[in-house]
């Protein structure tokens, strides 16, 4: 081989020149693949060029601002590359002027400079002392080459040799050229690769250690991506399990239904949705494991990801959000809340268990069924429900054929007597053989196809006084603690409305019972004359009234009628007003007057333990003779009795006097009367004028004009036309008793009307 | 002096009831009660039963119960039980100071 000639050092020779650039370019090869790290492989790059294709090798990038950093530097003389480097970090090269890396950067073309003067250098240095610094330093030949990457220029490669060496010439620009693009891809890669090692790791950190599970599916339904959660969520062991399932493999372990409980079709959920062309909500599903029975209440959202260019979905992730907590407490208080309502609505318990127990199937339970203790001390089925006719009537003959006693040792009975809940969560056939009495009442049991069962007490203030009974079977749910606890708050809630109802209903019995025995059972008869009377109890169906009215006779032809008011309810006013029926019977009897009978009835009244039983009544002995009737009138703080003509002119008769039973004297004056035939006195309470009050109270004015009907119409019918113009008027309902006591004498030549 | 305002009847007297006896408590060395209606619209005879009873109490503690007038119909109800002669009804408050 010739001697290269003095200061080439590129061979004239196109075999030396070639085996130079292949060393060159397979050692770049080598050093670009060791190492992904940037700064290392660029400066192992320069210095794969230095001695054998230059004297000083630069490497320039482009920042994302546009200014152009240095990034390598090699150099056989330490000394020129650190004074580079300060050269270039004092004057940064412009990116839009002359010098050539700019302009390289800017143009994505290579620069061949094979020979450079000074004037060339002058003319793109960034100022003289970069002027003087590049012809100080023998600045002589330069090439620089682009560094492509898919079509960006991401740098420039520069050579250059100084003093008296050999000017670069095209091979060797198509040599650097050649580096540079190799280097370039070696830096795209590098970066990319560090991108999406840092995005991995991000999404990986995030992703892995959501609550939420997320999967990521493709259009033939494996499982590209999933977390932790999801595989616990999925009941396998692990995300990597459920990606090298085979798709479909893993939901069949599940019952999936919509939120009321009925069977999904799992095309609908959300994710299979996105590949049908679909945008899909959120879907909020009941998943049930079969393996245990357990149930979750799950959210699942689903986005695409789509092909940036055709739009075509290629995978759907899915975040499934677990809120079974949250959706069992909500719906452990809805229930509550509906249930209370249902109990608070009616005293007839019977219908009240019934709707409860069709509320609770088939939120809480498949079956449910309500059985109370009743006076005979038997368990008696109140209320059953399951949505399958057929199975009702199951139940039905297990009821009627099979019905469990109070001194059983398990189920219904021992829950009553223990006033304890129980829970069944699993069923063997053999327990149930032991249990049922013969095999019938096995078949029924078992075609009850029960897999968990829960009894809780219905507690009323003395103990368990019936128990509710919830069966879990065709949905295999399991029964939880959860609903074990809901179970006892019902059983606890609907024990106590119970025994309200039925303590309300005895209560109301005695009131009635006992009002009864206060008022006369029936008006008697008073020959020639007419007597109705009518009572309105105002208040709660227990609570006994404060109004009285009697009628008696006392003498040949002479009657009583007796109005009054007690006020106030409840025994201690029903004892007052018997404790005044009754004084004013005797004293009537004994032969006293009116006036002087309530003059009695007050001492009486004063003799009781303090407590102001204040009483006001009305008074009137009526005698008839012939065509008229004598009224003796006494009033004691009473309203004045009505006196209505045949003309139906009603008009106040009597005078005040002082109630009785508080202050001291009391002054009673009596007056009299006289009622003509086809004429009717009428005594009232102040419930009937009082009531509309204050706004539009009926009054003794609106009384007096009711009377004008009285000519029109029988005694019975004006009290009823009395009555219900003043329960019109009362129309909030009534707040005090009313009473009506009314005498008519025949009109002239007819007979008296038949009662 | 105790103000009522609207309807005194089995509902509100306990509310009277206790307002009197308060007004008793704090007022020890006040010889006299005033109990004004004026606002009062309606009265029946639980609210009655109230007002007799401070009278009574106020009788025996040697102090006075005074009312001024009230509507037309309480008036009416104190006609018709009869109470008016032994209840002091004074014209207004101002009358006390005379």
């Amino acid at each position: 081989m010739p001697e290269p000639p003095n200061g080439k050092q590129t061979n004239i020779d196109g075999r030396s020149a070639d085996e130079l650039a292949a060393g060159v370019l397979i050692d770049a090869g080598a050093v670009l693949a060791s190492s992904l790290e940037l700064s290392t492989t660029m400066g192992q790059v320069a210095r794969l060029t230095v001695p054998r294709l230059a004297d000083l090798c630069v490497i320039d990038m482009r920042d994302e601002d546009g200014s152009i950093r240095d990034v390598a530097v090699a150099c056989e003389q330490g000394q020129l590359g650190r004074e580079l480097e300060e050269m270039r970090a004092a004057y940064p090269l412009d990116p839009d002027g002359e010098h050539p890396v700019a302009r390289v950067l800017r143009s994505g073309q290579p620069v061949l400079l094979a020979e450079m003067n000074s004037a060339l250098l002058s003319s793109f240095a960034q100022g003289s002392k970069h002027a003087e610094f590049m012809i100080d330093h023998g600045y002589r030949s330069a090439v620089v080459a682009p560094l492509l990457a898919r079509e960006r220029t991401l740098g420039a490669l520069s050579v250059l040799r100084l003093g008296s060496g050999p000017p670069y010439d095209e091979d060797d620009l198509q040599l650097v050229c050649e580096l540079a693009r190799r280097a370039a891809l070696a830096i795209d890669n590098a970066r990319l690769y560090s991108e999406m090692r840092s995005v991995e790791r991000r999404l990986e950190a995030i992703l892995v250690n959501l609550a939420e599970a997320i999967t990521v599916v493709d259009e033939q339904g494996r499982t590209v991506f999933a977390n932790q959660a999801a595989a616990e969520l999925l009941h396998v062991s692990s995300p990597e399990e459920l990606m090298s399932a085979q798709p479909g493999s893993v939901m069949p372990r599940f019952i999936v239904l919509d939120e009321r409980g009925r069977e999904l079709d799992l095309e609908q959920m959300p994710g299979r949705q996105l590949f049908a062309g679909q945008t899909p909500g959120p879907l909020l599903v009941r998943n049930i494991v079969r393996a245990t029975g357990e149930e979750r209440w799950i959210i699942v959202r689903s986005s695409p990801i789509a092909d940036p260019e055709s739009g075509r979905v290629l995978y759907a992730v899915n975040v499934f959000e677990n809120i079974t907590e949250v959706k069992r407490v909500q719906l452990a208080e809805s229930f509550m809340a509906e249930a209370s309502r249902v109990l608070a609505s009616s005293l007839d318990y019977g219908e009240t268990l019934q709707q409860i127990a069709r509320l609770a199937v088939p939120q809480i339970a498949d079956w449910c069924a309500v059985e109370l203790v009743n006076e005979k001390n038997e368990i008696e089925r109140v209320a059953v429900h399951h949505p399958d006719p057929t199975k009702l009537e199951l139940a039905e003959r297990l009821n009627r054929d099979y019905r469990p006693s109070l001194d059983e040792p398990a189920g219904v009975p021992e829950v009553i007597r223990t006033g304890e809940a129980r829970i069944y969560t699993d069923i063997p056939a053999d327990a149930l053989a032991e249990y049922a009495r013969d095999n019938q009442h096995f078949e029924l049991l078992s075609a009850i196809g029960a897999t968990a069962v829960i009894i809780v007490p219905m507690i009323g203030a003395t103990g368990a006084i019936g128990a509710i009974t919830l069966v879990s079977a065709e949905s295999m749910r399991r029964l939880s603690p959860a609903d074990l606890t809901l179970a006892e708050r019902l059983g606890r809630r609907a024990g106590t409305a119970v025994e309200n109802a039925r303590l309300y209903t005895e209560r109301s019995r005695i009131a009635q019972t006992l009002q009864r025995a206060l008022l006369p059972e029936s008006l008697p008869e008073i020959p020639e004359m007419e007597v109705q009377a009518r009572y309105c109890a105002a208040g709660e169906l227990n609570e006994v009234g404060g109004d009285f009215y009697d009628v008696f006779d006392y003498m040949d032809d002479r009657w009583m009628l007796v109005i009054g008011d007690v006020c106030g309810k409840g025994p201690r006013a029903a004892g007052v007003t018997a404790l005044a029926r009754h004084t004013l019977r005797a004293a009537a009897m004994s032969g006293q007057s009116p006036s002087e009978m309530l003059q009695t009835l007050h001492r009486a009244l004063r003799r009781q333990p303090p407590g102001a039983d204040l009483c006001t009544v009305c008074l009137i002995a009526a005698q008839h003779d012939g065509a008229r009737t004598h009224l003796d009138i006494a009033l004691a703080g009473h309203p004045p009795p009505l006196l209505i003509d045949s003309e139906g002119r009603a008009r106040l008769i009597g005078r005040s006097g002082t109630l009785l039973g508080v202050l001291d004297p009391v002054e009673i004056v009596e007056t009299k009367a006289e009622l003509a035939d086809g004429e009717t006195l009428l005594l009232y309470t102040d419930g009937v004028t009082d009531v509309g009050r204050p706004n539009d109270q009926l009054g003794e004015a609106g009384l007096i004009e009711l009377c004008r009907q009285a000519p029109r119409l029988d005694l019975d019918s004006l009290l009823e036309h009395i009555e219900h113009v003043a329960l019109e008027h009362a129309r909030l309902g009534l707040r005090d008793d009313l009473a009506l006591l009314a005498l008519r004498a025949p009109a002239p030549q007819q007979e008296p009307p038949r009662r | 002096m105790l103000g009522l305002h609207g309807e005194l009847d089995l509902l509100g007297a306990p509310l009277l009831q206790e307002a009197i006896e308060k007004a008793e408590r704090e007022g020890e060395t006040s010889a006299i009660l005033v109990l004004d209606l004026q606002d009062l619209q309606f009265v029946d005879s639980a609210g009655l039963r109230v007002i007799l009873a401070a009278h009574e109490r106020s009788r025996q503690n040697g102090q006075e119960l005074a009312l001024t007038p009230g509507t037309e119909q309480v008036q009416r109800l104190f006609t018709i039980a009869g109470v008016s002669g032994h209840l002091r009804i004074i014209g207004s408050p101002d009358e006390l100071f005379v």
